[in-house]
Protein backbone atom coordinates (compact mmCIF):
# COMPACT_ATOMS: atom_id res chain seq x y z
CA UNK A 1 0.00 0.00 0.00
CA UNK A 2 2.84 2.72 0.99
CA UNK A 3 4.60 1.57 -1.91
CA UNK A 4 1.98 2.11 -4.41
CA UNK A 5 1.33 5.65 -2.95
CA UNK A 6 5.27 6.50 -3.21
CA UNK A 7 4.89 4.83 -6.51
CA UNK A 8 2.11 7.24 -7.48
CA UNK A 9 3.40 10.16 -6.02
CA UNK A 10 6.75 9.55 -7.87
CA UNK A 11 5.01 8.93 -11.74
CA UNK A 12 2.96 11.95 -10.98
CA UNK A 13 6.74 14.11 -9.78
CA UNK A 14 8.11 13.10 -12.94
CA UNK A 15 5.45 13.55 -14.96
CA UNK A 16 4.69 16.75 -13.37
CA UNK A 17 8.55 17.55 -14.23
CA UNK A 18 8.59 16.38 -17.96
CA UNK A 19 5.30 18.73 -18.51
CA UNK A 20 7.14 21.48 -16.95
CA UNK A 21 10.27 21.21 -19.40
CA UNK A 22 8.44 20.94 -22.51
CA UNK A 23 6.39 23.77 -21.45
CA UNK A 24 9.48 25.98 -20.57
CA UNK A 25 11.20 24.52 -23.25
CA UNK A 26 8.66 25.80 -25.96
CA UNK A 27 7.54 29.13 -24.38
CA UNK A 28 9.03 32.24 -26.36
CA UNK A 29 9.72 35.15 -25.03
CA UNK A 30 10.29 38.70 -26.59
CA UNK A 31 10.81 42.42 -24.85
CA UNK A 32 9.50 45.39 -26.56
CA UNK A 33 11.27 49.14 -25.19
CA UNK A 34 9.20 52.01 -25.67
CA UNK A 35 10.95 55.43 -25.29
CA UNK A 36 8.92 58.64 -25.21
CA UNK A 37 6.31 60.20 -23.33
CA UNK A 38 3.86 57.78 -21.57
CA UNK A 39 0.98 59.96 -22.49
CA UNK A 40 1.65 60.55 -25.97
CA UNK A 41 -1.21 58.18 -27.81
CA UNK A 42 1.47 56.03 -29.90
CA UNK A 43 1.81 54.31 -26.64
CA UNK A 44 -1.90 53.37 -26.26
CA UNK A 45 -1.67 51.62 -30.00
CA UNK A 46 1.80 49.88 -28.72
CA UNK A 47 -0.24 48.60 -26.17
CA UNK A 48 -2.97 47.82 -28.03
CA UNK A 49 -0.67 45.68 -30.32
CA UNK A 50 1.15 43.59 -27.03
CA UNK A 51 -2.26 42.42 -25.83
CA UNK A 52 -3.37 41.42 -29.49
CA UNK A 53 -0.02 39.91 -29.71
CA UNK A 54 -0.45 37.91 -26.43
CA UNK A 55 -3.65 36.83 -27.47
CA UNK A 56 -1.85 35.11 -29.93
CA UNK A 57 0.57 34.10 -27.81
CA UNK A 58 -1.72 31.94 -26.28
CA UNK A 59 -2.26 29.45 -28.86
CA UNK A 60 1.42 29.22 -29.73
CA UNK A 61 3.27 29.68 -26.29
CA UNK A 62 4.60 33.14 -27.26
CA UNK A 63 5.10 35.57 -24.88
CA UNK A 64 5.20 39.47 -25.04
CA UNK A 65 6.60 42.48 -22.89
CA UNK A 66 6.39 45.91 -22.84
CA UNK A 67 9.11 47.84 -21.01
CA UNK A 68 8.48 52.12 -21.09
CA UNK A 69 11.51 54.21 -20.89
CA UNK A 70 11.97 58.16 -20.50
CA UNK A 71 13.57 59.48 -23.64
CA UNK A 72 16.71 61.13 -21.42
CA UNK A 73 16.99 57.32 -19.63
CA UNK A 74 16.79 55.51 -22.97
CA UNK A 75 20.31 57.67 -24.33
CA UNK A 76 22.34 55.80 -22.12
CA UNK A 77 20.20 52.19 -21.61
CA UNK A 78 21.60 48.83 -23.26
CA UNK A 79 18.51 47.46 -25.29
CA UNK A 80 20.39 43.97 -26.18
CA UNK A 81 17.52 42.32 -24.82
CA UNK A 82 14.61 43.61 -26.89
CA UNK A 83 13.52 42.85 -30.47
CA UNK A 84 12.76 46.22 -31.39
CA UNK A 85 12.73 50.03 -29.26
CA UNK A 86 9.89 51.84 -30.24
CA UNK A 87 9.89 55.78 -30.15
CA UNK A 88 7.66 58.73 -29.59
CA UNK A 89 10.43 60.90 -29.50
CA UNK A 90 12.19 64.25 -30.90
CA UNK A 91 13.75 64.19 -33.97
CA UNK A 92 17.37 64.56 -32.72
CA UNK A 93 16.43 62.10 -29.79
CA UNK A 94 15.62 59.93 -32.39
CA UNK A 95 19.12 59.99 -34.82
CA UNK A 96 21.07 59.47 -31.08
CA UNK A 97 18.66 56.39 -30.40
CA UNK A 98 18.93 55.01 -33.47
CA UNK A 99 22.65 55.52 -34.09
CA UNK A 100 23.70 53.74 -30.92
CA UNK A 101 21.35 50.41 -31.55
CA UNK A 102 22.58 50.09 -34.85
CA UNK A 103 21.45 46.38 -35.15
CA UNK A 104 18.27 46.70 -33.59
CA UNK A 105 15.03 47.98 -35.34
CA UNK A 106 14.28 51.58 -34.26
CA UNK A 107 10.66 52.02 -34.92
CA UNK A 108 9.54 56.15 -35.72
CA UNK A 109 5.77 56.23 -34.43
CA UNK A 110 5.51 60.15 -34.53
CA UNK A 111 8.07 62.01 -36.81
CA UNK A 112 7.17 62.82 -39.98
CA UNK A 113 10.11 64.84 -41.20
CA UNK A 114 11.57 63.77 -44.58
CA UNK A 115 15.30 64.11 -43.66
CA UNK A 116 15.56 61.47 -41.43
CA UNK A 117 14.05 59.01 -44.22
CA UNK A 118 16.36 61.08 -46.87
CA UNK A 119 19.26 59.60 -44.21
CA UNK A 120 18.57 55.46 -45.18
CA UNK A 121 20.06 54.65 -42.08
CA UNK A 122 19.72 50.74 -41.93
CA UNK A 123 17.93 50.07 -38.90
CA UNK A 124 15.45 52.50 -38.65
CA UNK A 125 11.80 52.18 -39.65
CA UNK A 126 9.04 55.00 -39.69
CA UNK A 127 5.60 53.62 -39.56
CA UNK A 128 4.04 56.75 -39.64
CA UNK A 129 3.68 58.59 -43.25
CA UNK A 130 6.04 61.15 -43.89
CA UNK A 131 5.28 65.00 -45.03
CA UNK A 132 6.08 64.35 -48.18
CA UNK A 133 3.74 61.24 -48.74
CA UNK A 134 1.11 63.49 -47.08
CA UNK A 135 1.95 66.33 -49.88
CA UNK A 136 1.76 63.66 -52.52
CA UNK A 137 -1.91 62.56 -51.76
CA UNK A 138 -3.11 65.66 -51.27
CA UNK A 139 -1.83 66.85 -54.82
CA UNK A 140 -3.11 63.99 -56.42
CA UNK A 141 -6.89 64.55 -54.62
CA UNK A 142 -6.44 68.13 -55.84
CA UNK A 143 -6.02 67.17 -59.24
CA UNK A 144 -9.13 65.89 -59.10
CA UNK A 145 -10.94 67.96 -56.61
CA UNK A 146 -8.89 71.36 -57.07
CA UNK A 147 -11.12 73.52 -54.23
CA UNK A 148 -10.16 70.84 -51.49
CA UNK A 149 -8.77 71.61 -48.58
CA UNK A 150 -8.06 67.78 -47.40
CA UNK A 151 -5.91 66.74 -45.30
CA UNK A 152 -3.97 63.59 -45.52
CA UNK A 153 -3.75 60.76 -42.61
CA UNK A 154 -2.26 57.32 -41.82
CA UNK A 155 -5.35 56.26 -40.05
CA UNK A 156 -9.28 58.02 -38.70
CA UNK A 157 -11.41 56.24 -36.34
CA UNK A 158 -14.56 56.29 -39.07
CA UNK A 159 -12.21 53.86 -41.33
CA UNK A 160 -14.24 50.43 -41.96
CA UNK A 161 -13.15 49.10 -45.24
CA UNK A 162 -10.51 45.73 -44.84
CA UNK A 163 -11.38 45.38 -41.07
CA UNK A 164 -10.70 48.96 -39.97
CA UNK A 165 -13.58 48.64 -38.48
CA UNK A 166 -12.88 46.08 -36.08
CA UNK A 167 -9.58 47.96 -34.93
CA UNK A 168 -11.40 50.68 -34.59
CA UNK A 169 -13.81 49.03 -32.62
CA UNK A 170 -11.42 47.39 -30.23
CA UNK A 171 -9.03 49.79 -29.65
CA UNK A 172 -11.61 52.81 -28.33
CA UNK A 173 -13.65 49.66 -26.36
CA UNK A 174 -9.92 49.39 -24.96
CA UNK A 175 -8.77 53.28 -24.32
CA UNK A 176 -12.02 54.89 -24.73
CA UNK A 177 -10.46 57.30 -27.30
CA UNK A 178 -10.67 57.11 -31.03
CA UNK A 179 -7.49 55.59 -33.12
CA UNK A 180 -5.43 58.38 -34.33
CA UNK A 181 -2.40 58.46 -36.43
CA UNK A 182 0.13 57.50 -33.70
CA UNK A 183 -1.73 55.07 -32.20
CA UNK A 184 -2.22 53.03 -35.51
CA UNK A 185 1.59 53.11 -36.11
CA UNK A 186 1.80 51.87 -32.41
CA UNK A 187 0.10 49.27 -33.05
CA UNK A 188 1.27 48.46 -36.37
CA UNK A 189 4.83 48.39 -35.27
CA UNK A 190 4.30 45.51 -32.62
CA UNK A 191 1.82 43.95 -34.69
CA UNK A 192 4.25 43.71 -37.66
CA UNK A 193 7.02 41.88 -35.42
CA UNK A 194 5.05 39.67 -33.10
CA UNK A 195 3.50 37.98 -36.33
CA UNK A 196 7.14 37.99 -37.76
CA UNK A 197 7.95 36.29 -34.41
CA UNK A 198 4.82 33.92 -34.83
CA UNK A 199 5.70 33.18 -38.63
CA UNK A 200 9.57 32.42 -38.36
CA UNK A 201 10.21 32.22 -34.23
CA UNK A 202 13.14 34.78 -34.65
CA UNK A 203 14.13 36.45 -31.55
CA UNK A 204 17.28 38.28 -32.35
CA UNK A 205 16.98 41.92 -33.33
CA UNK A 206 19.53 41.81 -36.43
CA UNK A 207 17.49 38.81 -37.59
CA UNK A 208 14.61 40.55 -37.05
CA UNK A 209 15.68 43.93 -38.50
CA UNK A 210 16.73 41.84 -41.82
CA UNK A 211 13.70 40.22 -42.09
CA UNK A 212 11.15 43.39 -41.27
CA UNK A 213 13.43 44.79 -44.39
CA UNK A 214 13.49 42.42 -46.79
CA UNK A 215 10.67 39.86 -46.66
CA UNK A 216 7.73 41.39 -44.74
CA UNK A 217 4.19 41.30 -45.88
CA UNK A 218 2.00 43.27 -43.56
CA UNK A 219 -1.90 43.28 -42.74
CA UNK A 220 -1.84 46.40 -41.08
CA UNK A 221 -6.09 46.63 -41.22
CA UNK A 222 -5.93 48.97 -44.72
CA UNK A 223 -6.10 46.77 -47.50
CA UNK A 224 -2.54 45.58 -49.29
CA UNK A 225 0.37 43.91 -47.79
CA UNK A 226 2.65 46.41 -47.01
CA UNK A 227 6.20 46.43 -46.56
CA UNK A 228 9.45 48.50 -46.00
CA UNK A 229 11.02 50.69 -48.63
CA UNK A 230 15.17 51.41 -48.83
CA UNK A 231 14.30 54.46 -47.24
CA UNK A 232 12.88 52.07 -44.16
CA UNK A 233 9.28 54.29 -45.02
CA UNK A 234 6.77 51.78 -44.37
CA UNK A 235 4.76 51.78 -47.83
CA UNK A 236 0.92 52.52 -47.13
CA UNK A 237 -2.48 53.69 -48.11
CA UNK A 238 -3.51 56.99 -46.98
CA UNK A 239 -6.75 58.69 -46.07
CA UNK A 240 -7.70 62.07 -47.18
CA UNK A 241 -9.83 63.99 -44.81
CA UNK A 242 -12.05 66.91 -44.80
CA UNK A 243 -14.31 68.24 -42.37
CA UNK A 244 -13.25 65.34 -40.16
CA UNK A 245 -14.85 63.15 -42.71
CA UNK A 246 -13.05 60.33 -44.94
CA UNK A 247 -13.07 62.19 -48.71
CA UNK A 248 -10.83 60.01 -50.48
CA UNK A 249 -8.02 57.05 -50.49
CA UNK A 250 -4.47 57.98 -51.83
CA UNK A 251 -3.13 56.28 -54.18
CA UNK A 252 -6.06 58.43 -55.90
CA UNK A 253 -7.71 55.81 -58.34
CA UNK A 254 -6.75 57.03 -61.91
CA UNK A 255 -4.59 59.79 -61.11
CA UNK A 256 -1.34 58.62 -58.84
CA UNK A 257 1.73 58.04 -61.50
CA UNK A 258 2.82 55.44 -61.04
CA UNK A 259 -0.49 53.73 -59.89
CA UNK A 260 0.71 52.20 -56.51
CA UNK A 261 1.65 52.97 -53.19
CA UNK A 262 5.30 54.34 -54.93
CA UNK A 263 3.17 57.75 -55.77
CA UNK A 264 3.64 58.76 -52.61
CA UNK A 265 6.70 59.95 -51.09
CA UNK A 266 10.43 59.69 -51.50
CA UNK A 267 11.18 56.13 -52.81
CA UNK A 268 14.85 55.22 -53.21
CA UNK A 269 18.68 56.30 -51.43
CA UNK A 270 20.72 58.83 -52.76
CA UNK A 271 23.29 56.31 -53.95
CA UNK B 1 -48.98 -3.78 -30.19
CA UNK B 2 -52.43 -4.50 -32.31
CA UNK B 3 -52.60 -3.90 -36.27
CA UNK B 4 -54.44 -0.87 -35.70
CA UNK B 5 -51.42 1.16 -33.68
CA UNK B 6 -49.26 -0.63 -35.88
CA UNK B 7 -50.92 0.86 -39.63
CA UNK B 8 -50.91 4.54 -37.67
CA UNK B 9 -47.36 4.14 -36.74
CA UNK B 10 -46.35 3.07 -39.99
CA UNK B 11 -48.78 5.86 -41.53
CA UNK B 12 -46.85 8.62 -39.33
CA UNK B 13 -43.97 7.52 -40.15
CA UNK B 14 -44.82 7.69 -43.81
CA UNK B 15 -45.82 11.27 -43.41
CA UNK B 16 -42.67 12.45 -41.52
CA UNK B 17 -40.68 10.85 -43.51
CA UNK B 18 -42.17 12.46 -46.87
CA UNK B 19 -41.86 15.90 -45.33
CA UNK B 20 -38.50 15.54 -44.46
CA UNK B 21 -37.47 14.25 -48.01
CA UNK B 22 -39.56 16.34 -49.92
CA UNK B 23 -37.25 18.81 -50.96
CA UNK B 24 -38.13 22.47 -51.52
CA UNK B 25 -35.86 23.25 -53.90
CA UNK B 26 -35.04 27.19 -53.06
CA UNK B 27 -31.58 28.94 -52.88
CA UNK B 28 -31.62 31.76 -49.82
CA UNK B 29 -29.45 34.66 -50.40
CA UNK B 30 -28.82 36.80 -47.72
CA UNK B 31 -28.62 40.78 -48.48
CA UNK B 32 -26.03 42.54 -46.22
CA UNK B 33 -27.48 46.26 -47.08
CA UNK B 34 -31.07 45.32 -48.02
CA UNK B 35 -32.08 43.55 -44.53
CA UNK B 36 -33.99 40.89 -46.54
CA UNK B 37 -32.84 37.42 -47.74
CA UNK B 38 -34.04 36.55 -51.19
CA UNK B 39 -35.45 33.33 -52.31
CA UNK B 40 -34.91 31.99 -55.36
CA UNK B 41 -36.81 29.08 -57.10
CA UNK B 42 -34.82 26.21 -57.62
CA UNK B 43 -36.37 25.73 -60.99
CA UNK B 44 -36.82 28.79 -62.65
CA UNK B 45 -34.32 30.76 -61.41
CA UNK B 46 -35.94 33.61 -61.07
CA UNK B 47 -37.18 35.30 -57.33
CA UNK B 48 -40.37 33.78 -55.95
CA UNK B 49 -40.32 35.86 -52.39
CA UNK B 50 -38.27 38.22 -50.38
CA UNK B 51 -38.25 38.15 -46.99
CA UNK B 52 -37.33 41.20 -44.42
CA UNK B 53 -35.63 39.92 -42.00
CA UNK B 54 -33.30 42.82 -40.07
CA UNK B 55 -30.34 44.50 -40.03
CA UNK B 56 -27.62 43.38 -41.88
CA UNK B 57 -28.02 39.83 -42.39
CA UNK B 58 -24.82 37.98 -43.11
CA UNK B 59 -24.56 34.14 -42.45
CA UNK B 60 -27.27 31.94 -43.39
CA UNK B 61 -27.82 28.07 -42.91
CA UNK B 62 -29.81 25.21 -42.85
CA UNK B 63 -30.99 22.53 -40.08
CA UNK B 64 -29.58 19.00 -40.83
CA UNK B 65 -33.42 18.30 -41.84
CA UNK B 66 -33.65 21.22 -43.99
CA UNK B 67 -36.57 22.08 -41.83
CA UNK B 68 -35.40 25.32 -40.52
CA UNK B 69 -33.68 28.22 -41.91
CA UNK B 70 -30.85 30.18 -39.69
CA UNK B 71 -29.92 33.77 -40.54
CA UNK B 72 -27.32 35.78 -38.60
CA UNK B 73 -28.65 39.34 -38.22
CA UNK B 74 -25.46 40.95 -37.12
CA UNK B 75 -27.04 44.59 -36.26
CA UNK B 76 -29.74 42.91 -33.68
CA UNK B 77 -26.81 40.06 -32.68
CA UNK B 78 -29.46 37.52 -33.17
CA UNK B 79 -30.27 34.42 -35.20
CA UNK B 80 -33.54 34.58 -36.94
CA UNK B 81 -34.94 31.05 -37.26
CA UNK B 82 -37.38 30.68 -40.61
CA UNK B 83 -39.29 28.61 -41.89
CA UNK B 84 -38.11 27.70 -45.83
CA UNK B 85 -41.70 26.66 -46.94
CA UNK B 86 -43.87 28.96 -45.49
CA UNK B 87 -41.01 31.87 -45.43
CA UNK B 88 -42.29 33.19 -41.75
CA UNK B 89 -40.03 33.70 -39.16
CA UNK B 90 -41.00 31.41 -36.76
CA UNK B 91 -38.52 32.27 -33.90
CA UNK B 92 -35.26 34.49 -33.02
CA UNK B 93 -32.52 34.09 -30.66
CA UNK B 94 -29.72 35.94 -28.87
CA UNK B 95 -26.28 35.17 -30.60
CA UNK B 96 -23.49 36.69 -28.56
CA UNK B 97 -22.12 40.16 -30.02
CA UNK B 98 -22.12 40.62 -33.86
CA UNK B 99 -22.78 36.91 -35.10
CA UNK B 100 -21.64 37.25 -38.55
CA UNK B 101 -20.80 33.37 -40.27
CA UNK B 102 -21.85 30.46 -38.65
CA UNK B 103 -21.73 26.54 -39.26
CA UNK B 104 -24.98 24.00 -38.57
CA UNK B 105 -23.28 20.84 -36.92
CA UNK B 106 -24.83 17.40 -37.68
CA UNK B 107 -26.20 17.05 -34.65
CA UNK B 108 -28.15 20.53 -35.33
CA UNK B 109 -25.89 22.38 -33.47
CA UNK B 110 -24.88 25.81 -34.28
CA UNK B 111 -21.44 27.22 -34.54
CA UNK B 112 -21.14 30.53 -34.41
CA UNK B 113 -18.14 33.18 -34.89
CA UNK B 114 -18.71 36.05 -32.82
CA UNK B 115 -16.11 38.85 -34.45
CA UNK B 116 -15.78 41.18 -31.76
CA UNK B 117 -15.43 39.13 -28.78
CA UNK B 118 -12.92 36.85 -29.67
CA UNK B 119 -14.60 33.64 -29.45
CA UNK B 120 -16.64 31.15 -30.82
CA UNK B 121 -20.44 30.17 -29.42
CA UNK B 122 -22.33 26.71 -30.03
CA UNK B 123 -25.85 27.57 -29.98
CA UNK B 124 -28.90 24.54 -29.46
CA UNK B 125 -31.34 26.64 -32.16
CA UNK B 126 -34.33 24.62 -30.49
CA UNK B 127 -34.28 26.13 -27.31
CA UNK B 128 -31.69 29.16 -28.16
CA UNK B 129 -29.63 27.99 -25.20
CA UNK B 130 -25.98 28.72 -25.46
CA UNK B 131 -24.13 25.33 -25.43
CA UNK B 132 -20.57 26.49 -24.78
CA UNK B 133 -18.17 28.86 -25.72
CA UNK B 134 -14.44 28.68 -27.17
CA UNK B 135 -11.88 31.74 -26.86
CA UNK B 136 -9.85 31.92 -30.16
CA UNK B 137 -7.89 35.07 -32.03
CA UNK B 138 -8.93 38.03 -33.09
CA UNK B 139 -11.78 38.92 -35.46
CA UNK B 140 -13.38 35.12 -35.79
CA UNK B 141 -14.74 34.79 -39.01
CA UNK B 142 -15.17 30.80 -40.97
CA UNK B 143 -16.40 28.31 -39.46
CA UNK B 144 -16.32 24.05 -41.18
CA UNK B 145 -17.28 21.30 -39.75
CA UNK B 146 -16.46 18.28 -41.05
CA UNK B 147 -19.34 15.96 -42.53
CA UNK B 148 -19.02 13.23 -39.71
CA UNK B 149 -19.33 17.01 -37.13
CA UNK B 150 -15.89 15.62 -35.51
CA UNK B 151 -13.67 18.84 -35.86
CA UNK B 152 -15.36 22.34 -36.19
CA UNK B 153 -12.41 25.19 -38.05
CA UNK B 154 -13.09 28.74 -36.82
CA UNK B 155 -10.48 31.16 -38.32
CA UNK B 156 -9.24 33.91 -36.88
CA UNK B 157 -8.28 36.88 -39.69
CA UNK B 158 -6.35 39.12 -37.15
CA UNK B 159 -4.77 36.28 -35.51
CA UNK B 160 -3.85 34.48 -39.20
CA UNK B 161 -5.22 31.20 -37.53
CA UNK B 162 -7.04 28.01 -38.05
CA UNK B 163 -9.18 26.66 -34.73
CA UNK B 164 -9.18 23.08 -35.30
CA UNK B 165 -12.41 22.32 -32.43
CA UNK B 166 -12.67 19.16 -31.23
CA UNK B 167 -16.34 18.50 -31.20
CA UNK B 168 -18.67 17.69 -29.47
CA UNK B 169 -16.24 18.45 -26.41
CA UNK B 170 -15.68 21.25 -27.87
CA UNK B 171 -12.21 22.24 -26.74
CA UNK B 172 -9.54 22.92 -29.21
CA UNK B 173 -7.05 20.50 -30.28
CA UNK B 174 -4.67 22.36 -33.00
CA UNK B 175 -4.12 25.93 -33.99
CA UNK B 176 -2.75 26.09 -37.56
CA UNK B 177 -0.97 29.55 -38.64
CA UNK B 178 -1.93 30.27 -42.34
CA UNK B 179 -1.59 33.22 -44.60
CA UNK B 180 -3.04 37.21 -43.83
CA UNK B 181 -6.91 37.17 -42.68
CA UNK B 182 -8.00 33.78 -43.36
CA UNK B 183 -11.65 33.54 -43.66
CA UNK B 184 -13.82 31.00 -44.86
CA UNK B 185 -12.88 26.49 -44.89
CA UNK B 186 -14.20 23.84 -46.14
CA UNK B 187 -13.37 19.95 -45.24
CA UNK B 188 -13.68 16.89 -47.56
CA UNK B 189 -15.97 14.55 -47.06
CA UNK B 190 -13.87 11.91 -44.98
CA UNK B 191 -12.56 15.17 -42.47
CA UNK B 192 -9.29 14.83 -42.92
CA UNK B 193 -8.25 17.23 -45.01
CA UNK B 194 -9.20 20.83 -45.20
CA UNK B 195 -9.51 24.03 -47.67
CA UNK B 196 -8.89 27.51 -46.29
CA UNK B 197 -8.79 30.92 -48.17
CA UNK B 198 -6.46 33.87 -46.46
CA UNK B 199 -7.43 37.55 -47.82
CA UNK B 200 -4.84 39.34 -48.07
CA UNK B 201 -2.22 37.25 -49.04
CA UNK B 202 -4.37 35.91 -51.41
CA UNK B 203 -4.01 32.41 -50.62
CA UNK B 204 -5.57 28.97 -50.61
CA UNK B 205 -3.97 26.63 -48.80
CA UNK B 206 -4.88 22.72 -48.32
CA UNK B 207 -4.48 21.67 -44.53
CA UNK B 208 -3.93 18.16 -43.52
CA UNK B 209 -6.61 17.92 -40.56
CA UNK B 210 -4.70 14.83 -38.65
CA UNK B 211 -1.30 16.25 -38.18
CA UNK B 212 -2.28 19.92 -38.80
CA UNK B 213 -0.10 20.76 -40.92
CA UNK B 214 0.04 22.74 -44.40
CA UNK B 215 0.02 20.32 -47.28
CA UNK B 216 -0.22 23.04 -50.43
CA UNK B 217 -0.43 26.49 -50.66
CA UNK B 218 -1.82 27.87 -53.44
CA UNK B 219 -2.27 31.67 -54.80
CA UNK B 220 -5.36 32.95 -56.40
CA UNK B 221 -2.89 35.42 -58.33
CA UNK B 222 -4.34 38.49 -58.56
CA UNK B 223 -3.91 41.23 -56.45
CA UNK B 224 -7.11 42.42 -55.87
CA UNK B 225 -8.10 38.52 -55.71
CA UNK B 226 -9.17 38.90 -51.93
CA UNK B 227 -10.58 35.26 -51.47
CA UNK B 228 -13.69 34.44 -49.62
CA UNK B 229 -15.77 31.27 -49.49
CA UNK B 230 -14.80 28.00 -50.86
CA UNK B 231 -16.28 24.58 -52.01
CA UNK B 232 -14.65 21.38 -53.05
CA UNK B 233 -16.66 19.29 -55.79
CA UNK B 234 -18.09 16.25 -55.43
CA UNK B 235 -15.75 14.25 -56.65
CA UNK B 236 -13.07 16.38 -55.00
CA UNK B 237 -11.04 17.19 -57.75
CA UNK B 238 -11.81 20.52 -57.91
CA UNK B 239 -12.04 24.05 -55.46
CA UNK B 240 -13.92 26.63 -56.21
CA UNK B 241 -13.39 29.87 -54.38
CA UNK B 242 -15.12 33.14 -54.39
CA UNK B 243 -12.31 35.67 -55.52
CA UNK B 244 -13.68 39.03 -53.92
CA UNK B 245 -12.98 42.04 -56.21
CA UNK B 246 -11.31 39.91 -59.48
CA UNK B 247 -14.88 39.76 -59.71
CA UNK B 248 -14.34 36.00 -60.59
CA UNK B 249 -14.92 32.65 -59.28
CA UNK B 250 -11.40 30.73 -59.52
CA UNK B 251 -11.70 27.09 -60.57
CA UNK B 252 -8.39 25.06 -58.94
CA UNK B 253 -6.98 21.82 -59.65
CA UNK B 254 -7.79 20.08 -55.55
CA UNK B 255 -4.37 18.77 -55.19
CA UNK B 256 -1.71 21.23 -57.10
CA UNK B 257 -4.23 24.06 -56.33
CA UNK B 258 -3.20 25.54 -60.05
CA UNK B 259 -5.77 27.83 -61.28
CA UNK B 260 -8.01 25.89 -63.95
CA UNK B 261 -9.94 28.48 -64.70
CA UNK B 262 -11.49 32.13 -63.44
CA UNK B 263 -15.57 32.40 -64.47
CA UNK B 264 -15.68 35.85 -64.31
CA UNK B 265 -19.29 36.75 -62.81
CA UNK B 266 -20.30 40.01 -60.72
CA UNK B 267 -18.45 42.44 -58.54
CA UNK B 268 -17.07 41.16 -55.18
CA UNK B 269 -18.27 37.97 -55.23
CA UNK B 270 -18.21 36.47 -51.72
CA UNK B 271 -20.62 33.69 -50.86
CA UNK B 272 -20.49 30.51 -52.33
CA UNK B 273 -23.14 26.96 -52.54
CA UNK B 274 -23.36 24.01 -54.51
CA UNK B 275 -26.40 21.91 -55.17
CA UNK B 276 -26.59 18.55 -54.04
CA UNK B 277 -25.79 17.14 -56.97
CA UNK B 278 -23.00 18.97 -57.41
CA UNK B 279 -24.28 20.61 -60.96
CA UNK B 280 -24.41 24.11 -60.00
CA UNK B 281 -22.89 26.51 -58.35
CA UNK B 282 -24.23 29.59 -56.70
CA UNK B 283 -22.17 32.75 -55.90
CA UNK B 284 -23.09 36.15 -53.85
CA UNK B 285 -22.08 38.95 -56.25
CA UNK B 286 -22.14 42.03 -53.34
CA UNK B 287 -21.35 45.06 -55.35
CA UNK B 288 -23.41 44.07 -58.23
CA UNK B 289 -25.97 42.76 -56.02
CA UNK B 290 -26.78 39.57 -57.92
CA UNK B 291 -26.24 36.06 -57.80
CA UNK B 292 -24.10 34.08 -60.14
CA UNK B 293 -25.32 30.78 -61.23
CA UNK B 294 -22.88 28.37 -62.43
CA UNK B 295 -22.56 24.81 -64.81
CA UNK B 296 -19.83 22.90 -63.15
CA UNK B 297 -19.85 21.01 -66.34
CA UNK B 298 -18.37 23.72 -68.39
CA UNK B 299 -17.37 26.23 -65.10
CA UNK B 300 -19.44 28.74 -66.86
CA UNK B 301 -22.72 31.03 -65.82
CA UNK B 302 -25.73 30.57 -67.06
CA UNK B 303 -27.67 32.92 -65.61
CA UNK B 304 -27.60 36.63 -63.18
CA UNK B 305 -30.24 36.93 -60.89
CA UNK B 306 -30.62 40.45 -59.72
CA UNK B 307 -31.21 40.25 -55.76
CA UNK B 308 -31.27 42.82 -52.68
CA UNK B 309 -28.44 44.74 -51.90
CA UNK B 310 -25.29 43.34 -51.31
CA UNK B 311 -25.73 39.73 -51.29
CA UNK B 312 -23.46 37.93 -48.77
CA UNK B 313 -24.50 34.47 -47.97
CA UNK B 314 -26.26 31.61 -50.23
CA UNK B 315 -27.83 28.46 -48.86
CA UNK B 316 -29.72 25.89 -51.01
CA UNK B 317 -32.52 23.91 -49.49
CA UNK B 318 -32.67 21.24 -51.86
Amino acid sequence: MLNKTINTVLISLIATLLVCKTASAEIIEVNFAYVGDKEHSALLGVKQGLEEANLQGQFLNQKYNLDLFATKDALTHDFSDYIAVLTAVDIDNFQILAKSLSNTPVFNLSISDDSIRAACADNTLHIIPSNRMAEDALSQWQKKEADSNAKAQAWHADFVKFAARDLNKRFKKNHKVKMDDYSWSGWSAVKMTTDTVARTQITNPEKMLNYLKSELSFDGQKGSNMNFRETGQLRQLLLLIEDNKIVAEAPVRGIAKPPTLDSLGIINCKK
Amino acid sequence: MNTKHWALTSLLALITFSVSASPINRIFVTNEKGDSVSVINGTSLEVEATIEIGERPRGIGLSPDGSELYVAVSEENKIKVVDPSSLEILREFEAGSDPETFAVHPNGNIYISNEDDAKATVFNPKTGEQVAEIKVGLEPEGVAISPDGKRVIVTSESTNMLHVIKAPENIIENNILVGSRPRAATFTQSGDIAYATAEISGEVVKVDMVNAKILKIGNTGDSKSKPKDVLLSKDEKVVYVAGGRANKVLVMDADTLEIIKGIPVGKRVWGLAMTRDGKRVFSTDGVSSTVSVIDTDKNEVIKTIKVGKFPWGVVIND
